[in-house]
């Protein structure tokens, strides 16, 4: 029982990584993902892994997956029927949702369908007030009748969301007990359980995603253990949560909606558990694929949570699109931003003479139209090439052969001539284009959030991002870039280097001036006690867990909280007033530049994460010995911008790197699976953990 | 690369988001420390850049009817105080009405930017204050003067080197109710303005000054390329149409709106001769507000991802004439003035549908549809103002439905959560559901209007109905019905009485207020729509199975829920016959 696994499984790709835990010996597999049945891919990859690696299933101590088998349920309408239960007088909630249109000037908009149809949304006689006081007491029933209707209808799933639930779940604990009672195959999900915050129409959302995907998540879950099982594989069976936490099977069946981002919360927690090994505190992780970027924060070793964000809504080339086009979803969740630039996005000239780079994705069908397998849009992968920039020989490590000249004549077609540019000239605008686009992006992670980019080292990985990642540093004036080893799984190891956690929340809303002290204490030491249990029941030892503790505050009247940290001590000393309001004034001015020391501050809630600490596998260098060829160091004709045209560049192999000695750029470093490029100015190395560390400037 | 003499597609991109960027970083910054709910969660609000000769460069895209009329406002502000000599870590205030702006609650702060000690342009935003005094708590009402409806602030100094101007602050604080939140409110205004400072000042580090410059004229040259381009694929031809605001909150006499739109070489002509005298009472449009309408619809109809900035407001040309309920002048009641507007909207539509049937709505909900109150608040002891705006039904297109329950054309403010008005205010909102068969029938029906009921339980308060739409209903296009009309109810459940579209009452504690809104109007007749859809809508409850029968003439079954085929082709031939 030696070994932790993790299967990450991508809209592309599954990806496992196998880590023997005390060697830290690394495996890596790759096989296509199964679409119409994710369950397939998943185990032809755990099988994959244990047949190369020779690892017999039994010595699996622990497995941790992360899917998108949550979000795909979500965009392609596949929940389970779901009813949803709501206060007398506001069953259209789902339907009247926030009363905007997803754009301003599109005559022939229309809004994502009601996550319910209207005949399986009700009102039932009950009321609380925003204190939570009972205004009008539960009638029954009416739960009852409507529990009885419920039988003859094809629902699987309920939702409950009355309002005020969130300081009082006395209505929704009693409705459900009813429907269990009458509905014992049903799943029941109550707002109260599922997101206890204030403003009902994100609550119900989220608590109906929740029941939506129950039904989905728990039969996948089931026949995967199922599955492990007949192989032999019994190891505990985590789930990685968006938060960037993991939870085990069993809590994910309860609480999928805390998974619906779970792929790409790995590839950020994989760069916060690099930067740890290597004392840098602080890192943007840069995961660029083939239809996306994603740009994540980590500020002194951690990761950047927020909780609030949309599913269901397509991306954009610059995330300029805006608000309405998904479902509001409120859970924790690491704070990425994500757009539509990838290998695959489409190069294309609009109607004014621009030149423009996406949202529009070719992605892996049809493909690059240097792939040959009949894509006709130029993407960015083939500017790369046609740049020199990507070995057209040695792609996925000499699989694929890529076609120049096809990529040649679109670019020259469908943009070049159009614009009335060089070709060559042309490949490297779209280029900049994306390139630009992908700074905006970071720019957003770190700028928009009060950070300077220039404080932080870029993580690059997946498939594109270290071709790209030199460029895009530059713009923002980033020095250090670290590239992992093997990009283009980095993420399914971020599945094997995370903590196990519960995160709970108990509403308060009282002014500052008038909060208890025994009153915190006394909320945090229930919360706690619900977090030992939950550890508990995951056997992790007294000394293995940590508690974090945060209060959410505001000035009076705002209606956005900011989530200041504290440590235990602070909140049950007698200062604990000052500290707080000291604490919030400075966050308030880091985060707006302005604070306002005489207004009177709202505690809106008490938050408590509970930690179950995992040991973590150590990686070293040794253990790397890369796979694919040997090739020997030869050179190729690359275009760079600040060259002002091809230059001669040094290719490596990156197993043939040798630790510790500094080269100069320009250079590309090929790997099966992805492609470093250098630019001129600056230098690279390859460090202790075998990571290419490039270094701009002097 | 190339230098900044040859227009360089990749840098135009570039720029082109950089700019955007900023005015966005200027939205999330205003939005996040906000007070009031209607800027923080209703987003009822814009930000923008200006360059030195105040051409607008780029903005956000929260409220469309305030980016055409930021555009007018904020030359002749800077212009009418400072000329050019505004100078570095000052910022001027105004609501002027009269001077480019709007109705008195929507304010601007404007801010110049230097670099290298030089001016380099303007940021700005606009936001609609919950309260600017007057005659009526969160300042909506029905007055014959602009002077009764609040604070008139002219062009002046709010900031001044980087600190707040205390004497002009406590002035214009004294004469607003809600004090706290709009001190709140004021200082998010300077804060986005000082966000978008600390970025452009950042891009002209990066870049340079001669290269932002030469890239945000050549963005105005590629607005102005693509929208010219765009209006020339629109059917060449004159086309008018008619239309009325229901009331105007004093007479009965419907106000008559008029919209030529003439497309030609030259491109689009909106002109609005025709249009009633300005009334004492308030309905009036500014020159602002009636430009803010015309430019929305160009960028409707040109149906391009323009880059909206000076460039494409080249094309926006309007003949609107003076002292009409479209341009009115001093002292005409303003508070109003959006209702016109967003009407005027539907109006322009209407004669684009003798041009391109397919791309235009039947009647929208066309209303702004405000519910504003005010009291003393009993567990605080402080004056709270409160205001939102209803959504309605959306008009049909030609090949889909009109949504239910959304706002229409400028504007695009989100609802107020319950939990959070309930929590902030001391209001109980008792429904909030879709009116049922208020849809206008059609081949593709119009959207379902709204119902809002407002509770007062523990105080006196004085609540604002200012809306419209309460005697005809959006109208329908070629054969589809008109949307149900609106309804305004004191009481709904106890000894109801209807309050027009645009009054004040004082409730006392225990008074429910209702708001019904409209349906939109329907597009074709409804006797084509699918039986399928009607069936779809009769299973949602949206319609009635009467109605499916009378006005749509699909049979349904009531206890199988299915269509009755043959008793539906029976009905329908009745119809064509």
């Amino acid at each position: 029982m030696n070994y932790r696994l993790g299967v990450d499984t991508g809209g592309t790709f599954t990806d496992a990584t196998l880590i023997n835990q005390t060697t830290g010996d690394i495996h890596v597999s790759k096989v296509p993902s199964t679409p119409s049945d994710p369950s397939r891919g998943f185990l032809n990859a755990v099988s994959r892994i244990l047949d190369n690696s020779a690892i017999p299933a039994e010595e699996v101590a622990f497995l941790v997956h992360g899917t998108t088998v949550a979000t795909n349920a979500i965009i392609e309408g596949n929940m389970a029927p779901v009813a949803f239960i709501t206060t007398h007088g506001f069953r259209d909630m789902l339907e009247i949702a926030r009363q905007i249109r997803p754009s301003l000037y599109d005559l022939q908009f229309q809004n994502p369908p009601a996550l319910v149809p209207r005949q399986y949304c009700y009102g039932v006689m009950e009321r609380l007030d925003d204190r939570g006081n009972i205004i009008t007491p539960l009638d029954e029933s009416d739960v009852e009748q409507l529990a009885l209707k419920l039988s003859e209808t094809p629902i699987e799933s309920i939702a409950i969301c009355f309002l005020h639930a969130y300081v009082n779940d006395v209505h929704e604990r009693k409705a459900e007990k009813i429907f269990k009672k009458y509905l014992p195959n049903v799943f029941i999900s109550r707002s109260s359980g599922v997101a206890p915050e204030f403003r009902e129409y994100i609550r119900a959302t989220t608590t109906v995603i929740n029941a939506g995907v129950r039904p989905v998540v728990a039969g996948y879950l089931q026949q995967i253990e199922n599955q492990l099982d007949n192989q032999g594989l019994k190891s505990e069976l985590l789930l990685m949560q968006s938060s960037g936490g993991v939870y085990p099977f069993e809590a994910a069946k309860d609480k999928p909606v805390f998974m619906v981002e779970s792929g790409p919360a790995a590839g950020v927690m994989a760069a916060r558990y690099l930067g740890n090994r290597m004392s840098c505190d602080n890192l943007i992780s840069f995961d660029m694929g083939g239809t996306t970027a994603k740009a994540g924060m980590i500020e002194n070793g951690k990761v950047r949570v927020s909780k609030e964000y949309e599913v269901g809504k397509q991306a954009s080339s610059s995330e300029h699109g805006s608000k309405g086009q998904g479902y509001p979803i409120r859970t924790p969740v690491i704070d990425l931003v994500e757009i539509g630039a990838g290998g695959g996005s489409i190069a294309w000239v609009d109607t004014g003479g621009g030149l423009r780079v996406g949202p529009q994705s070719a992605g892996a069908e049809p493909g690059p139209v240097s792939y040959a397998s009949g894509g006709q849009e130029p993407t960015i992968t083939d500017a790369n090439l046609i740049l020199g920039r990507i070995d057209a020989a040695y792609f996925l490590g000499g699989e694929l052969r890529l076609d120049v000249e096809a990529a040649q004549r679109a670019i020259g077609t469908r943009c070049s001539e159009p614009l009335g540019m060089d070709l060559i000239e042309t490949a490297y605008g779209i280029l900049e284009i994306a390139n630009a686009a992908m700074a905006g992006a970071l720019r957003r992670v770190s700028v928009h959030r009060g950070y300077d980019p220039r404080d932080f080292a870029l993580v690059a990985f997946g498939g594109a991002g270290p071709l790209h990642a030199n460029r895009v540093a530059s713009e923002l004036g980033i020095k250090t870039i670290i590239i992992p080893v093997s990009p283009g799984t980095f993420s399914a190891t971020g599945l094997l280097v995370t903590d196990l956690r519960h995160d709970y929340t108990q509403t308060l809303l009282e002014s500052l001036g008038e909060l208890q002290i025994s009153q915190v204490v006394e909320v945090f030491e229930s919360l706690k006690q619900d977090g030992q249990k939950a550890l508990t029941r995951e056997q992790v030892q007294t000394n293995a867990m940590d508690f974090e503790y945060a209060m959410d505050m505001r000035y009076l009247g705002q209606s956005f909280d900011l989530s200041i940290p504290f440590v235990h001590q602070e909140l049950v000393s007698d200062d604990m007033k000052e500290i707080m309001s000291e604490r919030f004034h400075s966050a308030h001015l880091q985060e707006y530049g302005f604070h306002a020391v005489d207004e009177p501050i709202m505690v809106v809630q008490a938050k408590l994460t509970a930690v179950g600490r995992l040991a973590k596998p150590s990686i070293s260098q040794s253990q790397l010995e890369a796979q694919g060829d040997h090739r020997g160091t030869q050179t190729r004709e690359v275009f760079f911008g600040e060259s002002g045209g091809f230059v001669e560049c040094p290719i490596y192999h990156r197993s043939r790197l040798e630790t510790n000695s500094t080269l100069p750029g320009p250079a590309v470093i090929q790997e099966l699976g992805s492609t470093t490029l250098i630019h001129p100015g600056s230098h690279f190395h390859l460090d202790d953990y075998a990571n290419i560390l490039i270094t701009q400037g002097s | 690369m190339t230098g900044p003499n040859a227009i360089d597609p990749v840098s135009l991109e570039v720029m082109r988001n950089a700019f955007v960027e900023t005015t966005e970083e200027m939205t999330a910054a205003l939005r996040r420390s906000a007070y009031s709910t209607n800027i923080k969660t209703r987003c009822d609000f814009s930000c923008a850049i200006f360059d030195s000769k105040c051409n607008v460069i780029a903005q956000s895209f929260s409220q469309a009817n305030h980016l055409g009329s930021l555009v007018k406002m904020i030359p002749l502000a800077v212009e009418q105080y400072a000329g050019d000599k505004l100078p570095a870590g000052s910022a001027i205030v105004t609501n002027d009405p009269f001077q480019g702006g709007v109705h008195l609650n929507d304010i601007a702060v404007i801010a110049p930017v230097y670099f290298q000690d030089t001016l380099w342009g303007y940021v700005a935003n606009l936001a609609h204050h919950v309260d600017v005094g007057g005659g009526a708590p969160a300042s909506v009402g029905a007055f014959q003067e602009v002077y009764q409806e609040g604070v008139i602030i002219p062009p002046v100094l709010i900031m001044e080197n980087n600190a707040i101007c205390e004497d002009v602050f406590r002035l214009i604080l004294s004469q607003i109710r809600s004090k706290r939140e709009t001190a709140g409110d004021f200082r998010a205004q300077i804060a986005a303005n000082q966000t978008g400072i600390r970025r452009l000042t950042g891009l002209l580090d990066r870049y340079g000054q001669e290269f932002v410059n030469f890239y945000s004229d050549e963005l105005q040259e590629y607005s102005d390329r693509m929208t010219q381009k765009a209006m020339k694929r629109l059917p060449f031809g004159d086309y008018r149409a008619e239309g009325v605001v229901d009331s105007d909150g004093f007479t009965d006499e419907p106000v008559k709106l008029v919209s030529r739109v003439v497309i030609n070489e030259q491109g689009v002509l909106f002109d609005f001769t025709g249009c009633d005298l300005q009334r004492a009472a308030p309905v009036n449009s500014t020159h602002s507000m009636t430009y803010a309408a015309a430019a929305y619809v160009l960028r409707c109809i040109i149906e391009e991802d323009v880059p909206i900035n000076a460039g494409f407001y080249r094309s926006v040309r309007m003949i609107a004439p003076e002292n009409t309920v479209i341009n009115c002048l001093s002292p005409a009641p303003v508070v109003g003035g959006w209702e016109t507007h967003v009407r005027l909207v539907d109006v322009v539509f209407r004669a684009l549908a003798q041009a391109i049937p397919d791309k235009v709505p039947a009647g929208t909900k066309a209303m702004i549809c405000h519910a504003g109150f005010g009291g003393i608040n009993p567990r605080t002891g402080e004056y709270y103002c409160f205001l939102e705006t209803l959504g309605g039904g959306y008009g049909g297109r030609a090949t889909i439905d009109g949504p239910d329950a959304v706002q229409a054309h400028g504007q695009n403010t989100e609802n107020a959560p319950i939990e959070e008005t309930e929590s902030n205010y001391p209001i109980r909102i008792t429904r909030y559901e879709l009116v049922e068969d208020s849809e206008g029938a059609g081949c593709q029906r119009g959207g379902l209007g709204v119902r809002r009921d407002y509770q007062f339980i523990d105080h006196h308060a004085s609540f604002t109905v200012l809306a419209d739409r309460d005697r005809w209903g959006p109208w329908g296009l070629f054969g589809g019905s008109p949307g149900k009309k609106a309804s305004y109810l004191l009481n709904p459940d106890g000894e109801s009485r209807f309050l027009g579209s645009k009054t004040t009452v004082a409730l006392t504690p225990g008074d429910v207020v209702s708001y019904r809104t409209c349906g939109g109007g329907g597009y074709g007749p409804p006797e084509n729509r699918h039986p399928d859809k009607v069936l779809n809508d009769v299973l949602e409850g949206k319609i009635s199975l009467s109605r499916a029968r009378d006005v749509y003439r699909v049979a349904i079954d009531p206890d199988s829920s299915e269509i009755n085929h043959e008793q539906t082709e029976h009905y329908r031939g009745h119809a064509e016959s």
